[in-house]
């Protein structure tokens, strides 16, 4: 699935990241990489690949296909694509993309499921 | 026992040189710089500056200097009050300490460097708080 | 979509630990180590609390643990480094800081061909034990930065005289202030001949004519 706009261009960060370090990079966790633990950051995060434990962000959280999340999620947005087992909760919206398996409690403002989501567990909407 | 005292004067700082084809056994000791192209078995103390040329070797327990670059065979601790190179194709096995202690890629070691510093307070309090966890499983 | 090079931001702190199998940059905080087979990068800012294992190892910011490398490990200047370093091939730029033992090349192999160090480990308990304390050959690669107390097996101790002066040697190297046991006991490369020969002598310095039952009655003391 593309990137939400807020991380267009987040795969691409890598090289920029390395020539640069002066601006600050979103975290992206690639496909081959596992976090055994928790994910606190101010800004955004992008998981393609696995992590057990915990993400917390300010900013847009994104899990691409194929990722694999068992952990509690919240952050200031959140798009799913791929399975995440756990609660997430969200400032503005979540957003479960076609092809998503989620299991865990959704809680947001704006929450939507598209068709071809798999999901159980709650949602809350009540901001 | 006899040692071997290559001296330097202090007020005039003429570097001694170990030929390719010199060996020697004893100690070296004096106020200037030091080359040396040969081989030594023994402490070394110098006042200036050490170079250990490929293909040169040195074997002792200590080797003071002022500062030190070492392209050959080195076995022993050596400690400088300034810095201690390790250039490609070094052999080295000892503990360095020098002000900036540095090796070049193609360099062979095996020692400890003891440099002081300290780490950021993020890292130093995470390692007290596990060093006491540590002691307290170990008692 | 996949990306290639993981990031973990400047703003992010993992309490946990980052493995796997592709390249990661580290540009926050973790505190609980990396193992990768790629490469791993630690930025300027950035600060990882335990060891760091990848194909090839760049460092320029600070970790509390060892580094290890299956290629290289490059710890540039600026870089902040408490624990031990191994690698076939290391670089420590000039203005790098590191405490902690290295060990760049293969450890089995000592840098001087000399049988000699191997003859006189054996000769007195007080040569066996500077030996063994200074001495450093490491052992194979250990997982676990800070098992403090684990002592890799010898593999190569190949006499006892060393092997009985290791144990004293040993406890002095497991400081509490750092996280860098030198939990290396010595080992002598391989059992080298007694008579194995030197070069043939050189013409030696005249001052210091010396026959060799006279050298090692020097060295005995």
């Amino acid at each position: 699935m593309p990137p939400t706009p807020k991380n267009a261009g987040a795969p691409g960060r890598g090289a920029n990241a390395r020539m640069t370090e002066t601006f600050m990079a979103s975290t992206v966790i690639g496909a081959g990489i596992t976090i055994e633990g928790e994910i606190t950051t101010d800004e955004d995060v992008v998981v393609a690949g696995t992590v057990r434990g915990k993400v917390t962000a300010k900013e847009a959280v994104t899990i691409e296909a194929g990722a694999t999340v068992e952990a509690d999620v919240s952050g200031g947005s959140l798009a799913i694509a791929g399975s995440l087992t756990g609660n997430v909760t969200a400032v503005e919206r979540v957003d479960l993309q076609s092809g998503s398996r989620v299991i865990g409690n959704v809680k947001a403002a704006r929450v939507t499921i598209a068709d071809g989501a798999q999901f159980k567990g709650n949602v809350d909407m009540d901001v | 026992m006899a040692q071997a005292r290559i001296h330097s004067r202090s007020d005039d700082a003429r570097e001694a040189r170990i030929g390719g084809a010199a060996r020697v056994r004893g100690r070296i000791h004096g106020d200037g710089a030091l080359i040396v192209e040969g081989h030594v078995e023994g402490d070394v103390a110098i006042a200036g500056e050490l170079t250990v040329l490929a293909g040169a070797s040195i074997e002792g327990d200590s080797v003071e200097a002022e500062s030190a670059t070492i392209g050959g065979s080195l076995e022993g601790d050596v400690v400088a009050k300034g810095p201690v190179r390790l250039v490609a194709g070094a052999r080295v096995r000892g503990n360095l300490r020098g002000s900036a202690v540095s090796i070049e890629e193609g360099a062979r070691f095996s020692g400890r460097l003891d440099c002081e510093f300290d780490l950021p307070q993020e890292l130093t309090d995470a390692a007290h708080a596990e060093e006491r966890g540590r002691a307290g499983a170990r008692r | 979509m996949a990306t290639d090079v993981s990031i973990i931001g400047q703003s992010a702190r993992v309490h946990g630990r980052v493995v796997g199998t592709a390249d990661v940059e580290v540009l926050g905080f973790v505190d609980g180590g990396v193992a990768v087979t790629g490469s791993v990068t630690v930025g300027v800012h950035a600060m990882v609390g335990a060891g760091i294992q990848g194909r090839r190892v760049v460092v320029r910011g600070a970790v509390r643990g060892d580094l290890v490398g299956s290629e290289a490990v490059v710890v540039e200047e600026g870089a902040r480094v408490v624990g031990d370093v191994r690698a076939p091939s290391v670089a420590i730029a000039p203005g790098a800081l590191v405490r902690g033992f290295v060990q760049a090349g293969e450890p089995d192999q000592a840098p001087l061909a000399r049988a000699a160090e191997g003859a006189r480990a054996v000769s007195t308990p007080a040569v066996a034990a500077r030996v063994a304390a200074k001495s450093q050959a490491a052992a194979p690669v250990a997982t676990t930065p800070r098992a403090a107390a684990a002592h890799p097996p010898q593999a190569r101790a190949t006499n006892t005289a060393v092997a009985a002066a290791a144990s004293p040697a040993r406890p002095q190297g497991a400081r509490p202030a750092t996280a860098v046991p030198a939990r290396h006991p010595p080992a002598v490369a391989a059992t080298p001949p007694a008579s194995a020969p030197r070069h043939p002598p050189p013409p030696i310095v005249p001052a210091l004519k010396k026959s060799r039952g006279q050298m090692a009655k020097r060295r005995e003391r």
